[in-house]
C-alpha cells in the first residue's frame, strides 16, 4: 500500500476538521434575525455566480486572478479527484495519480503566484498575520500533495519520501481545515455560502440592487430598530462578515480612509466579524483605521457593536458617504453600506446618538420637510422669471421638473436655470411641484433617520400619484435614485430620467442644436448616485462629446469613479480626517490637465467647488449644454443675418 | 428630583405645522440631566407634536385633552395642584420663557405659579441640585452674556432661555414606545381674571405657552412709528483727520486703551454714551 493511498482518507479528515469548525460559526449565524433566501435558485445560480460574477471582481486586479484561479481551482479539483479515489479499484490506477499530482501541481503554481504578492513586500492594502502566513501551509499542502501523487503514479519507487511527504501534506492539509472556523480559509466555505444566500440576488448576472431596504417601523412589540448587537443583524448579513477575505480592495477605493477618517470598509467588516464571535480570535492584522479613535474592544453577540466601548467607534460610521466604491470592488460581494445604515438606524432611530451637527437638518426635516428648514413655497422662487408651470395648478406635462434642494442653494439654481432655459429651448413641455414637493429624504435616509424618510416617501408619492406626467426629470442623482428605486417600495413605480441623458437625448433629436465649444479639455466627474447606484455613465459623456469639447478620463471614473464626499449625510456629520475628500479628487481632476471638471449632481457641485487654490473649473453639465446652445444661436442668427439681402 | 416639563402648542417657524418647541426640548435636556424619569405635561387638543418629547428624553408623558379653543390653563393648574398634593410630588416644573404657537402671550408659567402659589425663575441655562436638600441651583441668563446664580426652595417654576444646553438629538424609537397618560380636564372651571387682564394687554410681542390664543381678545398692534430721516454722522470724512498722530498709543495698558476707544467712538457719534436716543 502506498503513502498516496491515505490521501483521500486526509481529504475526509480535512472535510471532518472543517465541517467541524464551520459548524461553529454556523451556530452564530443562526443566531441573526431571520431572512427570506431562495436556496433552490441560490444554490441552482451559486456557479455561475462564482466563476462569472466574482470572477469579473476579481480580475480587475490581474495579480489577483492569476493567484487565485489556480490555487482555488487546483484545490477544489485536487480533493474532488481524491473523494472519487475512495473507491479502492481507481485507486490503484497510476494514470489516476499523475491526475490527481498534475492538479496539485496546478495548485502549487498558484501559491507561488500568491508568494510573489506578499513576498519580500505585501501591497499595503492585503492584511498580514494569518493572511500572511497562509501560503505555508498552502504551499506545503499544494507541493507535498504532488510529490506523494507524483510518486505513487512512477509506482511509488522512493516509499521512505512518499510517507515524509505524506506527513507534511497531512500536517499542512489539516492545518488549513483548522482555519475554517476562524482563520483565512473561512472565506472559501462562508463565501460560497454567501453567493447562495446572498440577500441581494439581483446583483448577479449583470442586474443591479442598491435601494437601501425599508424597516417595519411600526413593528409590534418592543423591537428595537437597526442593529445594535451582531444578533441584529440578518443571519445571511453575519454570513457575508464571515466571508471577507480582508484583501483591502474596499479600503484602497473608500475616500474616507483615503481622506484620513477613521473609517476603512475592510476592518469594519472584519471588526463586524469577531463581534459575532466574541472579540477576535487573533489580532486584526490590517491597516488601522486612520486615527483611530480609543475604544474598549467588548464584543459579543449580544453586545453593543458601536460606542466607545464597543469594537467600533461611532466616528467609524459617521465618515461613511455611502458611495458603494467598496461595495463595487468587493470580490466577495460584501454589502458594506447596508451594514453601516443598519448600524446607523439604531443609533439615530433608538439612541438618538447623530453627530450633533447632523441633528439640525434631520429636525428641519421633521419641522418643514426640508433639510435646510426653508419654507418649500420658496422652491421656486429662484425661477420667478421663468414661468414655471406648477401642476397643481392645473397644468398637464409630460414630464416633472423635479428641483430638488439645488433649487434652494444659489449655486445649484444656476444649474437649474440653465437646465430650465435648455428645455424651454427644445419645447420640451414641463411643469414642477412647486410647494407640494418635499424633500426626497435622502439625506435623512443615509443617516439612519428611517421614520422621516418613509414619512417624505409617502407624501411625496401621494403627491406624485395625484397628477399625470409620463416622467419625473431632475438634476439631482440622489432624488433620481430615491425617486426611481426607493419610492417602489413605498407604492410609487415612476419613469424617472437623470437631466443628463434627458438633454442627450435632446441634442441626439435635434432638438436643441449646441455649437462646438473647442478649446476646452473637459474632466467628467462621475456621481457615486447616478454611475455606480444607477449605472448611467454613457449619457453625460455622449453629451459632453456632442458639445465637441476634448474629454479626459480621470484615473477612477465610471462605476469605480472616486466620491466627491458629499454623500450619506458626510458633509453634515463631518467627521474630521487629515485632508478633504473633495481635496483628493479634485486633485485628481487637476491630474489630467482638463480646465473645466464635468459634473452632474449638486452635491458634487458644492463639494468640488468648496475646493481653494487653483484649481478647474466647476460646471454642470447643463450649464455647458445652455452655453453652447446659446453660441449655436448666436452663430444661427449670425448666419441668417448674413443670408439677408442687403 | 421629581421634574415635570409644561409642553406647548407650539407651531414650526417655517412650516407653521404643530411641533414640539426648539425651546421645550432644551427644557426637556436640562429635565433630562435632574430626573431620568422626568415626565411632559401637555394641555390640549392634539398630542402629535408633543410627542417628540419623548424622542428626546421624556420618560413619559400626560396630555390633559381638551378642545382645541379651551384656555388650557385650569387644565394645568387642575392637573398640577391634584399632582402636588399627591404622592410623588413634582418638585420641579420647567417650562418654555415664550410662547410659539401664534397668538400666545407667554405668561402660563406665571400664571402656574401664580396659582399654585409657587416661586417662578426665569431664563434658566442651568440647573443642579442644591447643597441642601428641598433646594435647586439655577443660572439665570441676564443682557449681555450676563449670568446670575440663584438658589430657590423647591417646589418652583422655571423657565428655560434658549442658550441653556442644546437636547438629546431626537430618536424615533422611545418615541414609539414612550406611554402616553391621557387625562379629562378638571371638572372645576375656575374663572380666571387674571388672564383675561393679561391676555387683554396683549400685544404680539406678548405671547404665552400653552393657552392656545383662545382667551386672547383682537389683539392691538400698535403701527410703528415713522421715523424722520436723521443725519447720521459722516463718519468717511471725519475719520481722516481724527486718526491723526494724536490718536496713536503706543501700548497703553487694557483700561486706557477701552477709555480711549470709547472716547473716540463717543466723540464720533458712533455711540452715544447715556444719552437718550434722538
Amino acid at each position: 500500500m502506498t503513502a498516496a493511498a491515505f490521501l483521500p482518507w486526509l481529504i475526509v479528515a480535512m472535510v471532518v476538521v472543517a465541517a467541524v469548525q464551520i459548524a461553529r460559526r454556523v451556530i452564530l449565524w443562526r443566531s441573526g434575525r431571520p431572512a427570506r433566501v431562495d436556496w433552490l435558485a441560490g444554490l441552482k445560480a451559486l456557479p455561475r455566480r462564482y466563476l462569472v460574477d466574482v470572477h469579473h471582481v476579481v480580475d480587475r486586479d490581474r495579480s489577483a486572478s492569476r493567484m487565485h484561479v489556480p490555487t482555488a481551482g487546483g484545490l477544489v479539483l485536487a480533493c474532488a479527484l481524491l473523494v472519487v479515489g475512495l473507491v479502492p479499484a481507481i485507486a490503484a490506477s497510476r494514470l489516476y495519480f499523475g491526475l490527481v499530482a498534475l492538479a496539485f501541481l496546478v495548485m502549487t503554481a498558484g501559491v507561488v503566484l500568491e508568494v510573489r504578492r506578499r513576498y519580500p513586500r505585501p501591497l499595503p492594502r492585503l492584511s498580514l498575520g494569518q493572511w500572511q502566513k497562509l501560503p505555508i501551509p498552502l504551499g506545503v499542502f499544494a507541493l507535498g500533495g504532488f510529490v506523494t501523487a507524483f510518486l505513487a503514479s512512477l509506482g511509488d519507487p522512493l516509499p521512505a519520501v512518499s510517507i515524509l511527504t505524506l506527513l507534511l501534506t497531512t500536517a499542512a492539509g489539516l492545518g488549513l481545515a483548522g482555519m475554517a472556523g476562524h482563520g483565512p480559509m473561512r472565506h472559501a466555505l462562508a463565501g460560497a455560502a454567501h453567493l447562495a444566500a446572498h440577500p441581494r440576488p439581483e446583483r448577479f448576472g449583470g442586474g443591479r440592487s442598491t435601494e437601501l431596504r425599508p424597516i417595519d417601523l411600526d413593528a409590534p412589540g418592543t423591537g428595537k430598530l437597526g442593529a445594535e448587537t451582531p444578533a441584529d443583524f440578518a443571519w445571511n448579513r453575519l454570513l457575508a462578515f464571515d466571508a471577507c477575505v480582508q484583501c483591502g480592495r474596499c479600503e484602497a477605493a473608500c475616500p474616507a480612509f483615503a481622506a484620513g477618517q477613521p473609517l476603512s470598509p475592510k476592518h469594519l467588516i472584519v471588526d463586524l466579524a469577531a463581534a459575532a464571535g466574541g472579540g477576535y480570535a487573533q489580532p486584526y492584522a490590517g491597516n488601522a483605521y486612520p486615527n483611530a479613535r480609543p475604544v474598549g474592544g467588548a464584543a459579543g453577540l449580544h453586545a453593543p457593536i458601536v460606542s466607545p466601548e464597543g469594537l467600533v467607534h461611532p466616528d467609524t460610521l459617521w465618515s461613511c458617504t455611502t458611495c458603494r466604491a467598496c461595495v463595487e470592488e468587493c470580490p466577495m460581494m460584501i454589502e458594506h453600506v447596508d451594514a453601516i445604515v443598519d448600524l446607523r438606524r439604531f443609533q439615530t432611530l433608538e439612541r438618538g446618538a447623530v453627530p450633533l451637527k447632523a441633528e439640525e437638518p434631520l429636525a428641519n426635516f421633521r419641522g418643514a420637510d426640508e433639510p435646510n428648514g426653508r419654507a418649500l413655497a420658496e422652491r421656486t422662487d429662484f425661477a420667478a422669471d421663468l414661468r414655471l408651470k406648477v401642476m397643481k395648478d392645473g397644468a398637464t406635462a409630460e414630464i416633472l421638473l423635479w428641483l430638488g434642494g439645488a433649487a434652494f442653494d444659489l449655486r445649484g439654481q444656476r444649474t437649474l436655470r440653465a437646465l430650465i432655459l435648455a428645455l424651454n429651448a427644445a419645447g420640451v413641455e414641463f411643469a414642477v411641484l412647486g410647494e407640494e414637493e418635499r424633500d426626497c429624504g435622502d439625506l435623512a435616509r443615509r443617516l439612519g433617520d428611517e421614520a422621516t424618510f418613509q414619512r417624505l416617501a409617502k407624501a411625496n408619492v401621494a403627491t406624485l400619484s395625484q397628477y399625470r406626467f409620463s416622467r419625473i426629470l431632475t438634476a439631482d442623482p440622489h432624488a433620481l435614485h430615491v425617486l426611481r428605486n426607493e419610492y417602489p417600495a413605498f407604492g410609487g413605480s415612476f419613469d424617472v430620467v437623470h437631466h443628463t441623458a434627458f438633454l442627450a437625448e435632446m441634442v441626439a433629436a435635434g432638438r436643441l442644436a449646441p455649437a462646438a465649444l473647442t478649446g476646452k479639455a473637459v474632466t467628467y466627474h462621475d456621481p457615486c448616485y447616478l454611475g455606480r447606484y444607477n449605472g448611467e455613465i454613457e449619457a453625460p459623456r455622449a453629451l459632453i462629446d456632442a458639445l465637441g469639447l476634448e474629454r479626459r478620463e480621470m484615473a477612477r471614473s465610471g462605476r469605480r469613479s472616486m466620491c466627491c464626499g458629499g454623500g450619506g449625510g458626510a458633509p453634515v456629520t463631518d467627521i474630521p480626517g487629515d485632508t478633504r475628500i473633495p481635496d483628493i479628487r479634485m486633485g485628481q481632476a487637476s491630474d489630467t490637465g482638463a480646465r473645466i471638471v464635468a459634473v452632474a449632481c449638486p452635491q458634487c457641485t458644492a463639494m468640488l467647488e468648496g475646493v481653494t487654490g487653483e484649481r478647474p473649473e466647476v460646471r454642470d453639465v447643463a450649464e455647458l449644454l445652455w452655453e453652447a446652445v446659446q453660441a449655436g444661436g448666436r452663430n444661427e442668427a449670425a448666419a441668417v443675418k448674413a443670408g439677408e439681402p442687403a | 428630583m421629581r421634574t415635570l416639563v409644561l409642553l406647548s402648542d407650539a407651531r414650526h417657524p417655517v412650516s407653521g405645522r404643530p411641533h414640539l418647541s426648539r425651546l421645550e426640548t432644551q427644557a426637556i435636556g436640562l429635565a433630562a440631566s435632574l430626573d431620568p424619569a422626568a415626565r411632559g405635561l401637555h394641555a390640549g387638543s392634539g398630542e402629535d407634536a408633543v410627542r417628540a418629547g419623548l424622542g428626546h428624553g421624556l420618560a413619559g408623558l400626560d396630555v390633559i385633552e381638551t378642545t382645541g379653543e379651551a384656555d388650557p390653563l385650569p387644565a394645568l393648574v387642575g392637573f398640577l395642584a391634584d399632582a402636588l398634593g399627591g404622592a410623588d410630588a413634582p418638585e420641579l416644573i420647567l417650562a418654555g420663557r415664550r410662547g410659539e404657537g401664534g397668538f400666545e402671550t407667554g405668561l402660563v408659567p406665571y400664571l402656574v405659579a401664580e396659582r399654585l402659589g409657587l416661586p417662578i425663575v426665569a431664563d434658566a441655562v442651568a440647573i443642579r441640585a442644591g447643597e441642601m436638600p428641598g433646594t435647586l441651583v439655577v443660572d439665570q441668563a441676564m443682557a449681555k452674556g450676563a449670568r446670575r446664580r440663584v438658589t430657590v426652595r423647591l417646589p418652583a417654576v422655571v423657565t428655560v432661555h434658549p442658550l441653556s444646553p442644546l437636547p438629546r438629538p431626537f430618536a424615533y424609537g422611545p418615541m414609539r414606545r414612550g406611554r402616553i397618560r391621557r387625562h379629562s380636564p378638571a371638572a372645576e372651571q375656575a374663572d380666571l381674571p387674571a388672564v383675561a387682564k393679561m391676555a387683554g394687554h396683549g400685544t404680539v410681542a406678548g405671547r404665552a405657552e400653552d393657552t392656545g390664543g383662545t382667551t386672547v381678545g383682537p389683539v392691538d398692534v400698535v403701527p410703528a412709528d415713522e421715523r424722520p430721516h436723521r443725519a447720521r454722522p459722516k463718519l468717511m470724512r471725519t475719520s481722516g483727520t481724527a486718526a491723526g498722530g494724536a490718536n496713536l498709543h503706543v501700548g497703553p495698558d487694557p483700561t486706557e486703551a477701552a477709555r480711549l476707544i470709547l472716547d473716540y467712538l463717543e466723540a464720533n457719534g458712533i455711540r452715544r454714551y447715556g444719552k437718550a436716543p434722538e
